[in-house]
C-alpha cells in the first residue's frame, strides 16, 4: 500500500489512452462524453470490483468474533445472537445483500465496536492524508533534486552515487529500514518518535508543541518517502537525459541560451510532465495509507485500520474500505488521464 | 527560471531545515512529567462499555472506570465492591400429591429441626402442596439428605422436570438465593446515585438479545433479579451454581443514561464516553492512538492521586519497547527472551509471577494409538519439559501439573509432575506392545508409531515446542510430522472438526475452577471443546459436583481430585506455565493506600500479590507528586 511510483506510468499511458503523433489538435473532442463514459464503465466495473472483494474477505478461514474462538466462557446461544446481529448466519450472496444496502444507506456498521463504517474512516483521513501528502511532497522535492543533478552531471560521481544510493533504498524493504530508524532515534538520541504526539510532558509553548507534532509527522514521512525519491530520481534522470539528446536542446544551446536555462527552462519542463500527470495516480495510495510505517511508528493512519481489519475479520469494514480504495483508484485513473492530456497536445482522448 | 530553481532547491532546504527544527525541538523537550500514568496497549480497546467488551484492551481501561458489586482483593478472595455485603442461602422446595402429605412432612421436619443443627435450616414452610425449606448454605447435599429422611419416613415427593435435556428430573427444586447490600455513598460519574436499580438494569441489559452480551451466559440460570428497595438486590437462581458469585464481578451500568435508548444506539451514544462508578472518568479517545482518564474526585474510597492515566494503543511488540525506553508509557510486558537483559539492569524494577496459561500437547483420543494410557505416560515421560522451559522461555516458568496453575487458589501443589525419563518411556511402550522396528520406529500389528503434530503459524513458542516434541520422541522409537497452519485454518479444519492426531494449545483462563466446557463428556461435539474426546466417569461426576458446590474446603478437595484425576489419565501432554513479568522504570510509582484502620495510610513501593502488581492503580502515585493524606478521608 506503498504509494505507486510514477515510474509505471507507461503502462496506463498504453492502455488508457492511444497517441496521435501527428495529430497536434485535440481541441475539437467532446471531453464530456469521454468523462461520461469512463464513469459508466467505472460502475460496473466498481460492481464487479465489490462482489470479487466481498467473497475474498468472507470466504478466508476465520471468524469476526471478538472473543476468539476458543473460549469457555462464550455459549453457543451467544455465538448465535452474535451471528443474527449481523447476518452472520445468512448465505453468502444475501450477505453481500445486506452489506451492499447497508454501504449505500450508510447504515454499515463495523462488527468489532458496532460503529458506522464510514464514521471509522473518516476519523483516520486526516492523520493519513497528512502522512502521505508529506510523503509525497518529500519523495517529489527530493526527487526531483537528485535526479537533476544525476541527469546534470550524468556519469560522474553525483551520478554513480546518487545511483548507488537509489538502488539500496529501492532494494531494502521498508520495515527494515523502519525499525533501524526507529531504534537509533530513541537508543542513541533519546527522543520520542511513536504516535502523533509526545506524551506526558507539559509542552513550554504552542511553538513547541506544534514542532513536536511535526516531528511525529516528518519522521514517518521521511521513511516512507525514502522508496519514493529513489524511484522518482531514477525516473527523472532517465527521461531528462533522453530530452537533452532531443533536436529542440541541440537547437537552444546553438542559439546560445545558457547551460542553466536549457537545463531548467527547456529540457526539465519537458521531463517532468508525466511525474505532475502521475499525481493522480497517487490520489489512492494517498488515502489506503502504509501498513507498515503506520504500525511500527504507531501512527493512527487508514492502513492500519485496514491491516486491523483483516485480523479482525471485520467483513463490513474490509468491504467497506476495497470499495472506498477502488473508487478512488478509478477516479485517479480519471484524473490522470484528464491531467496529461492537459500537459500533453499529442493525447487526444476519445 | 529563476523560480523554478528556487522550487528544485528551495523546498528541499526548506524541509530539511523543519525537520532539523523539530528533531532539536523533540531532543530538548523538558522531561518535566504531567502527574499523568501512561499504559501501552497492543491492541485498541473495541468498546468502553463494560458488558458488551470481551478483549482484553477494552477491559482493562473499563476496570478504571467501573465497578462491580464484588471484586478480587489482592490475596484473591471475594470481597464487596459496591456491595457492602451479600449473603447467600437457599430455597428448596419438595412438593406432594394433597395437602395432607405436604402438611405431614413439615410437621416432621419441624419436629427434626432442634436435633439437626448441621442442616442449617432457617425455616420450614407450608404453601399449597408444597413444602418450602429456607437454608442457610446453598448446595445440594443437605437438601438430599432431606430427602432420604423423608422417604425413610415413607413420603414421596412428586419429582420436578429437569431443566436440561439429559439431566435426571429431580426430586426436589434447589434455589440459591444472593442477597446484595449496597453501598450508600456511591455516585456516578455524572453525579446520580448508584442504586439497586442499575444493577436491575445491568441484568436485564445482559440478557436483553439485542445488545449481544457476551456475558449472558453467565446469568442464564439467574430466575429473577428483584430489588426491595434502593439498596438491596436479590438475585434467584434456578439450580445451584456456585462459579455464579464471581459473575457478580461484573461492571454495573448507570440505568438512568441508558433505560431510555435503544441498545442499537449505544455504540454512539455511550460505548465510546462512558460513565461509571469507578477511580477514573472518561477523558478522551482518539481512535488508535490513546484513551485519557480523568481522576474521579468523587471515588467512594477517595480521589485516585494520578491526575489521569492513559491508554496508548502501540500495536507493534518491539514499538512498545521503544516507547517505554523513551519514558512515553511507563510499563513494558517483557517478552521472555528480553527478561534476561533486564533482570540485571538496575535501573528497572521487575514483577514476575507464573501466569494463569499453560501450555499443552492435545492427543486426539479418537487416535486407537492414543487410546492406550501407557502410550501417553510414555510419552509425557519421553518429552525433556525441563529443556523446553530452559530454551524456549528461558528458564522463566514452570512444569504444568495439570489444568490448574501454582496462581489459583484451588490449584493442588501435590501433583508431581511425571519425571523426565526416556529409559521407562521405552519400558512403556515395549509393554503396550509397539515393538522397536526396522527404521526405528515402533510398530504394532503392522501400524507404525506415528503422527502428524499440528501448531499455529506466529506462535513460535509453540513451533518451538513442536520441534523440540518431534526430537525427543524421535529417541524413543515414535516418528512425529509437524505441520504449521494459520490460526483460523487450525481452528476450522482440523479443531473444531476434531480431525487431527495431536496439536500444541494453550489455555489462558481466570480464576475460576468451573472446567465444565473443556472436560465433560458431553461437550465432544464438533466446535466444542473437548475436542481431545476426553471421558471420564469420575470427571463427569467432579465438574457436575464442583459447579454445585458452595463451600470453599469441599471445593478445594474436590478441585485437588480433578486435577489429580485428570493430570494421571494424560489426556494431553501438560507442558509449562510461562511466567509473565511487567518492567517499570525503578522507583517511578509508589503505591499509597488506606489501610484496615480508619485514617491509616500504608505507604509501600509496587510490589508483587496474589492479584497481581497493578489491581490498585487508583492508589498509585509518582513520586514527584506526594500524595495529601490529610485531605482524603479513607
Amino acid at each position: 500500500m506503498k504509494p505507486e511510483s510514477p515510474a509505471n506510468l507507461s503502462e496506463f499511458q498504453v492502455s488508457a489512452f492511444k497517441f496521435h503523433p501527428f495529430s497536434y489538435d485535440s481541441s475539437f473532442q467532446p471531453m464530456s462524453s469521454f468523462i461520461i463514459r469512463r464513469l459508466a464503465l467505472s460502475v460496473v466495473l466498481l460492481f464487479i470490483i465489490s462482489i470479487i472483494s466481498f467473497f475474498i474477505v468472507t470466504l478466508t478461514p476465520g471468524s469476526p468474533y471478538p472473543w476468539g474462538e476458543l473460549n469457555p466462557k462464550i455459549s453457543k446461544e451467544v455465538k448465535e445472537t452474535f451471528r443474527k446481529k449481523f447476518h452472520l448466519d445468512r448465505p453468502l450472496p444475501e450477505q453481500y445483500a445486506f452489506i451492499m444496502r447497508d454501504l449505500f444507506t450508510g447504515n454499515l456498521r463495523s462488527i468489532k465496536d458496532d460503529r458506522p463504517v464510514m464514521a471509522r474512516i473518516l476519523e483516520r483521513l486526516p492523520a493519513t492524508l497528512a502522512l502521505n501528502f508529506s510523503s509525497i511532497l518529500i519523495s517529489l522535492a527530493f526527487g526531483t533534486l537528485l535526479g537533476v543533478t544525476a541527469a546534470r552531471h550524468a556519469g560522474g560521481w553525483q551520478d554513480v552515487s546518487g545511483s548507488l544510493a537509489a538502488i539500496v533504498f529501492i532494494a531494502l524493504p521498508g520495515f527494515w529500514i523502519s525499525y533501524l530508524i526507529a531504534i537509533v532515534l530513541v537508543n542513541e538520541f533519546h527522543v520520542p518518535i511513536l504516535g502523533t504526539q509526545s506524551y506526558g510532558i507539559d509542552f513550554p509553548n504552542a511553538a513547541a508543541a506544534i514542532l513536536d507534532r511535526l516531528w511525529h509527522l516528518l519522521v514517518p514521512a521521511t521513511v516512507l518517502a525514502l522508496g519514493g525519491i529513489a524511484v522518482q530520481s531514477r525516473y527523472l534522470r532517465a527521461t531528462m537525459i533522453e530530452s537533452l539528446r532531443e533536436d529542440y536542446i541541440r537547437t537552444a544551446r546553438a542559439k546560445g541560451l545558457s547551460e542553466e536555462i536549457v537545463l531548467y527552462k527547456h529540457a526539465l519542463r519537458n521531463s517532468i510532465r508525466p511525474i505532475l500527470a502521475g499525481i493522480g495516480m497517487l490520489l489512492p495510495a494517498m488515502i489506503s495509507g502504509s501498513v507498515v510505517i503506520e504500525t511500527i511508528f504507531a501512527y493512527p493512519g487508514i492502513g492500519r485500520l485496514s491491516y486491523e481489519a483483516v485480523l479482525e475479520r471485520d467483513y463490513p469494514t474490509l468491504v467497506a474500505m476495497n470499495f472506498f480504495v477502488a473508487a478512488l483508484i478509478l477516479l485517479g485513473n480519471l484524473i490522470s488521464d484528464l491531467l496529461y492530456a492537459a500537459v500533453d497536445p499529442r493525447v487526444r482522448l476519445e | 527560471m529563476r523560480s523554478i530553481r528556487l522550487f528544485l532547491y528551495g523546498i528541499p532546504t526548506l524541509l530539511g531545515l523543519l525537520l532539523v527544527a523539530a528533531f532539536v525541538n523533540a531532543s530538548f523537550l523538558s522531561v518535566v512529567k504531567k502527574n499523568e500514568m501512561s499504559i501501552g496497549t497492543m491492541g485498541e480497546p473495541s468498546t468502553l462499555n463494560p458488558i458488551q467488551e470481551s478483549d482484553s484492551a477494552s477491559g482493562d481501561v473499563c476496570g478504571l472506570m467501573f465497578n462491580g458489586l464484588l471484586k478480587y482483593n489482592q490475596d484473591l478472595e471475594i470481597i464487596g465492591d459496591l456491595a457492602t455485603s451479600w449473603e447467600l442461602s437457599q430455597e428448596t422446595t419438595f412438593q406432594f400429591s394433597t395437602e395432607e402429605e405436604a402438611y405431614k412432612t413439615t410437621q416432621l421436619l419441624q419436629s427434626l429441626l432442634p436435633t439437626h443443627p448441621e442442616w442449617q435450616l432457617n425455616s420450614v414452610a407450608l404453601a399449597d402442596k408444597k413444602l418450602l425449606l429456607h437454608l442457610k448454605q446453598p448446595g445440594l447435599q443437605t437438601s438430599e439428605i432431606i430427602f432420604k429422611t423423608l422417604t425413610a419416613s415413607g413420603f414421596h415427593p412428586l419429582p420436578f422436570p429437569s431443566l436440561d435435556k439429559g439431566e435426571k428430573e429431580s426430586p426436589f427444586l434447589a434455589e440459591p438465593i444472593i442477597r446484595f447490600t449496597l453501598r450508600h455513598d456511591v455516585r456516578w460519574h455524572d453525579g446520580a446515585p448508584f442504586t439497586s436499580a442499575d444493577v436491575a438494569f445491568t441484568y436485564h441489559a445482559i440478557m436483553d438479545e439485542r445488545v449481544a452480551s457476551p456475558r449472558s451466559s453467565d446469568f442464564e440460570l439467574v430466575s429473577s433479579l428483584t430489588t426491595p428497595d434502593p439498596y438491596s438486590v436479590i438475585v434467584r437462581y434456578k439450580k445451584p451454581f456456585s462459579p455464579a458469585l464471581l459473575s457478580w464481578m461484573q461492571a454495573i451500568l448507570p440505568a438512568h443514561l441508558l433505560e431510555k435508548v435503544e441498545p442499537t444506539k449505544w455504540a454512539e451514544l455511550y460505548n465510546r464516553h462512558p460513565i461509571g462508578t469507578g477511580p477514573f472518568k472518561f477523558g478522551e479517545w482518539k481512535t488508535n492512538e490513546y484513551i485519557r482518564l480523568i481522576k474521579n474526585s468523587d471515588y467512594y474510597l477517595g480521589s485516585p492521586w494520578l491526575d489521569s492515566v492513559v491508554f496508548r494503543v502501540l500495536p507493534d511488540p518491539l514499538t512498545l519497547q521503544l516507547a517505554f525506553q523513551t519514558r512515553q508509557v511507563d510499563f513494558w510486558n517483557a517478552e521472555p527472551w528480553a527478561v534476561q537483559g533486564v533482570i540485571k539492569d538496575h535501573r528497572f524494577d521487575i514483577f514476575s509471577s507464573a501466569g494463569n496459561m499453560y501450555n499443552y500437547i492435545g492427543w486426539n483420543l479418537r487416535r486407537p494409538m492414543f487410546q492406550d494410557l501407557r502410550v501417553r505416560q510414555a510419552m509425557a515421560e519421553a518429552v525433556n519439559v525441563a529443556q523446553m522451559i530452559r530454551y524456549i522461555i528461558y528458564g522463566h516458568g514452570v512444569q504444568s501439573t495439570g489444568i490448574f496453575t501454582p496462581k489459583m487458589w484451588f490449584f493442588d501443589p501435590k501433583v508431581q509432575p511425571l519425571p523426565y525419563d526416556p529409559e521407562a518411556a521405552k519400558k512403556l511402550l515395549d509393554a503396550a506392545g509397539w515393538k522397536l522396528g526396522p527404521d526405528g520406529i515402533r510398530i504394532k500389528d503392522g501400524k507404525r508409531l506415528s503422527f502428524t503434530l499440528l501448531a499455529n503459524n506466529g506462535n513460535e513458542i509453540r513451533r518451538d515446542i513442536a520441534t523440540l516434541v518431534q526430537d525427543d520422541l524421535k529417541k524413543v522409537g515414535i516418528e512425529v510430522k509437524v505441520e504449521i497452519y494459520e490460526w483460523a485454518v487450525l481452528l476450522k479444519n482440523f479443531v473444531n472438526k476434531g480431525e487431527f492426531d495431536a496439536i500444541v494449545l494453550g489455555w489462558g483462563l481466570g480464576n475460576d475452577f468451573d472446567q465444565y466446557a473443556i472436560w465433560h463428556s458431553s461437550q465432544t461435539h464438533p466446535q466444542e471443546l473437548n475436542f481431545v474426546d476426553f471421558q471420564n466417569p469420575t470427571v463427569d461426576h467432579l465438574l457436575v459436583d464442583l459447579r454445585q458446590e458452595y463451600s470453599r474446603p469441599a471445593i478445594l478437595s474436590m478441585a485437588a481430585e480433578l486435577q489429580q484425576t485428570i493430570y494421571a489419565e494424560q489426556p494431553y501432554l501438560f507442558l509449562f506455565v510461562p511466567e509473565g513479568t511487567s518492567v517499570m522504570w525503578k522507583g517511578s510509582y509508589r503505591i499509597c493506600q488506606p489501610g484496615t484502620k480508619t485514617g491509616e495510610w500504608i505507604d509501600s513501593p509496587v510490589h508483587m500479590t496474589k492479584a497481581g502488581w497493578n489491581y490498585n492503580i487508583e492508589w498509585f502515585y509518582r513520586p514527584e507528586y506526594p500524595p495529601d493524606t490529610e485531605r482524603m478521608r479513607p
